[in-house]
């Protein structure tokens, strides 16, 4: 950029601002090859962003999302009034800080062991039963875990009656269900995680650990000093980017594995699921839309604040 | 500066539309479609030119149930020809059906009527069970206008009575064409077997809850000597029907259909127009009940973890002795009650019987069905609509195309024996040919040109409706629509509480005592402001009814 700019105060005499058409014309290839990417967005994200007016109207088929009666905030009344807002945020935060902490901790891990597999036989074989879990669907996770936890025929209880121990009622202990809602996350997800960084890992030049090798460089020094420092800015933006929806929590995990077991809300709750049980019988769009728009400004604040700390620390590894 | 601006606008955009994008499944073809909805919606008159006119058009009828494939789909179809060609004659249209699945088929059914993209016509709906007042003030539904009535559908005008009409009315407008001429009763209870209950000591059958508790013992302690997989595999969906089943059977409580699904407010058999909410007041039998129901937790009628059991297939396994109980209505129990070749139960048991439970027995608090538990609304994005009121008129009058549509062609899926009873033909295979099962017709159906089903026991069933005919009363609250919209945010916030609290009260699946649960159940409906409701409620219906 800045060599760009050096040659062109140097190169040319006539100093004269780039119209608009010239610049899209200069940069036509870079903008071509971007057009997938902006339509998405644009037909997405942007088109459809005037529909969040919803949130602020009693929606009645007939009328539309325009025409229908504005209410201003009553719609968003509902979370507060609930009573339930600090438990569901809560909720979702922490399982959301919990899959994300948890879930790119274990994602660095493997790539590192997959990195440091010589066989290639045994890493494709094992990338791939890593991997295999993320495509089952959420609804079959939720019978699996079923069908190994439930009291009366589970596998798990099978064992422990045969074993002549005490059988295990998880689906009445609302407790457990904090650990095994991040086990099952960390067992479906880790392995498609961890290929980013498995991809970064493969990006680290070698010569910079061929260096080190020479210099007597053990293999945890290896990974302590070079492979980890290198994978820092993607674990950084990889964060950013998860904390942005660290409110909208996972449902199809939380629904389909915990189901509706009201034993089990305390701490299984969170908000989509929370408002799905409100809302789904009476077809109200405008709340579940408040509730989302909710969602996302609360995601933009905490994108904004970690931001602007990470950006206080190492202005290099900031979004922007 | 700049570009931080910019980055920082790219950022709000970027979350905000994520929003918009999660919604947006739900939104995006309500919110669309909505515009052409409103312009066809908003006259009456418009396609009346369609009604005289020499094309033959296709009318959309929606009902609940899932598409027939194979075999039964030839015999729908070999059905539909049939009809077809009547229709033709007689109103120069066809007719085709909008199969809705039963897989979430509530949302399903509004956000369908949503559209109002013309897809559908004709739409089977129901003011208790189906959401058909807040799709008739969401404008879904066309206002039926008398002399719309009288032209394009009137053997149902005429038929109708006058004092019917009223309770299809909203805001003046009818709406809905009530399937009032059809006996049928749908309270709930429990489906037991009567031959077992009799092996338990209870010669008579089962006539109270206590009579149920001395039923499941029995069940539950010979689980193996009567093969039963479970005593009742109970999917925890029935935890409404039994609350509010036990508050009838010790309460002359009566309630208003349609505001939630838990009928959380009513009157008595005697003052209906002072309203109240049961599960506020009747604290003391509220905590009877959480008693009993941890009971037959502990006695093991339902698994250990039926709060996330899912799906099942109780009522197949009653018909064929696997399962001792089956709760819904008297409707089902009429079927199983019956000798029909689904009910294995009495090919491989001569003793076998079945009985049924009623809730409101002891009390002797019955109601009769309201008639808006089955009608028919016309679609307002429907093109053709007047077309549409002829299809059904002749659906519902037309003895033809009546018995086509409700049990397919005669010789291949009904005939009639010398009694005058409807049977099933030689060669009949229920799988395929049992068209009743598949046009779902529960909207318009009419006793004069019903044929009684001779596999049905109705020595059994006509006992039980003359015991009903002694005691019941009318529906009360025929007349009065709630408009709940101000207080919709809080009626979802109890129906949550509701579901939560007698989800583990009913299945006994509570830690603490009964007291406790059922005063936390009240102190969070208290929270949530149900007196707010009930006083709302008691303002609306003084409008109606004082």
């Amino acid at each position: 950029m800045a060599r760009k700019k050096q040659k062109a105060n140097t190169a040319t005499v006539q100093v004269r601002k780039l119209t608009l058409r010239e610049k899209i014309w200069r940069h036509r290839v870079l903008i071509l090859m971007c057009m997938p990417a902006i339509v998405f967005f644009l037909a997405f994200s942007y088109a459809p962003l005037p529909g969040i007016w919803v949130a602020f109207v009693r929606y009645n088929y007939r009328d539309g999302i325009f025409g229908s009666k504005f209410i201003g905030l009553d719609n968003f009344e509902f979370l507060a009034t609930s009573g339930k807002l600090f438990q569901l945020t809560r909720n979702t935060i922490l399982y959301n800080l919990a899959f994300i902490l948890l879930g790119n901790a274990l994602a660095v891990f493997v790539a590192i062991l997959l990195n440091e597999m010589r066989s290639r036989w045994f890493k494709k074989v094992s990338q791939t039963i890593m991997f295999l879990p993320y495509f089952i669907s959420q609804v079959l996770v939720g019978v699996l875990v079923f069908n190994l936890l439930n009291y009366d025929t589970g596998f798990v209880n099978g064992i422990l009656g045969k074993l002549g121990l005490e059988l295990w009622k998880p689906y009445s202990d609302p407790n457990v269900w904090t650990v095994l809602l991040v086990l099952i996350y960390l067992w479906q997800q880790t392995g498609y995680n961890s290929v980013v960084y498995f991809a970064a890992i493969m990006g680290i030049d070698s010569e910079t650990i061929e260096a080190a090798r020479v210099d007597g460089a053990n293999g945890f020094q290896k990974i302590r000093y070079i492979i980890l420092p290198s994978l820092k800015p993607t674990i950084v933006i990889l964060l950013l980017f998860a904390l942005g929806g660290i409110v909208k929590g996972n449902f199809g995990l939380f629904y389909n594995v915990v189901g509706s077991n009201p034993l089990l809300y305390g701490t299984t709750d969170i908000i989509e699921t929370y408002v799905y049980r409100c809302t789904v019988t009476d077809f109200n769009f405008s709340t579940a839309s408040a509730v989302g728009l909710y969602q996302s400004i609360f995601g933009f604040v905490v994108v904004m604040v970690v931001n602007t700390i990470v950006k206080k620390i190492d202005p290099d590894y900031s979004l922007f | 500066m700049k570009k931080k601006l910019l980055a920082a606008l790219l950022t709000v955009t970027m979350v905000a539309g994520m929003t918009a994008c999660g919604g947006g499944n739900a939104e995006n073809p309500a919110g669309g479609s909505a515009d052409s909805g409103s312009s066809t919606a908003g006259g009456t008159a418009e396609g009346n030119s369609s009604a005289s006119s020499d094309e033959i058009v296709t009318i959309t009828y929606l009902t609940t149930n899932d598409k027939p494939d194979g075999e039964k789909e030839q015999r729908y179809l070999e059905m539909m020809e049939q009809l077809n060609a009547i229709l033709e004659e007689k109103a120069n249209a066809h007719l085709d059906i909008y199969f809705l699945s039963w897989t979430d088929y509530l949302s399903n059914y509004n956000l369908l009527l949503a559209s109002m993209d013309g897809t559908v016509d004709l739409v089977g709906t129901a003011t208790d069970w189906l959401d058909a007042w807040p799709n008739a003030k969401n404008g879904a539904f066309l206002e039926l206008s008398e002399d719309m009535l009288k032209t394009y559908a009137p053997k149902t005008w005429e038929s109708v009575p006058a004092e019917d009409w009223e309770m299809c009315k909203y805001n003046g407008e009818i709406y809905l064409m009530p399937e009032d001429n059809y006996a049928q009763w749908t309270n709930h209870g429990f489906i037991y077997r009567l031959d077992w209950a009799k092996d338990a000591g209870l010669a008579d059958g089962v006539h109270s809850w206590e009579d149920l508790t001395t039923y499941f013992q029995y069940c539950s302690d010979h689980k193996d000597e009567l093969g039963l997989q479970y005593v009742w595999d109970s999917d925890a969906t029935q935890y409404g029907q039994m609350g509010g089943g036990w508050i009838t059977s010790h309460s002359d409580y009566i309630s208003i259909d349609g505001i939630n699904s838990g009928a959380m407010w009513g009157g008595t058999k005697d003052d209906p127009y002072t309203l109240y909410c049961p599960y506020m007041t009747d604290t003391a039998s509220l905590v009877e009940y959480a008693n009993m129901m941890k009971q037959w937790n502990d006695m093991g009628v339902w698994s250990s973890d039926v709060l996330n059991r899912g799906t099942n297939t109780n009522r197949d396994d009653f018909r064929v002795g696997l399962v001792a109980a089956e709760q819904h209505h008297t409707q089902t129990w009429t079927d199983l009650v019956s000798h029909t070749e689904a009910n294995k139960i009495y090919d491989t048991d001569p003793d076998a019987e079945v009985g049924f439970f009623y809730f409101g027995e002891e009390s002797k608090n019955v109601v009769a069905l309201n008639i808006t538990h089955g009608a028919m609304a016309v679609s307002a994005g429907s093109k053709n609509p007047e077309k549409a009121l002829m299809v059904y008129d002749l659906i519902r009058n037309d003895p033809d195309c009546y018995k086509l549509f409700n049990y397919g062609i005669q010789g291949v899926s009904w005939d009639v024996n010398e009694e005058g009873l409807r049977i099933t033909p030689e060669g009949y295979n229920s799988d395929t040919d049992n068209i009743n099962g598949v046009t779902n017709y529960w909207w318009g159906r009419n006793d004069d040109l019903e044929i009684k089903d001779a596999r049905l026991n109705w020595d059994a069933i006509d006992k039980l409706y003359a015991e009903y005919d002694a005691i019941k009363i009318p529906y009360q609250y025929g007349k009065f629509v709630p408009n709940v919209d101000e207080l919709r945010s809080t009626i979802d916030q109890i129906n949550e509480i509701y579901e939560n609290y007698m989800k583990q009260i009913s299945y006994g699946q509570f830690s603490g005592s009964a007291e406790d649960i059922v005063a936390e159940f009240q102190a969070a409906l208290s929270a949530a402001g149900v007196d707010k409701v009930t006083e709302e409620l008691q303002r609306q219906l003084d409008e109606v009814y004082k």
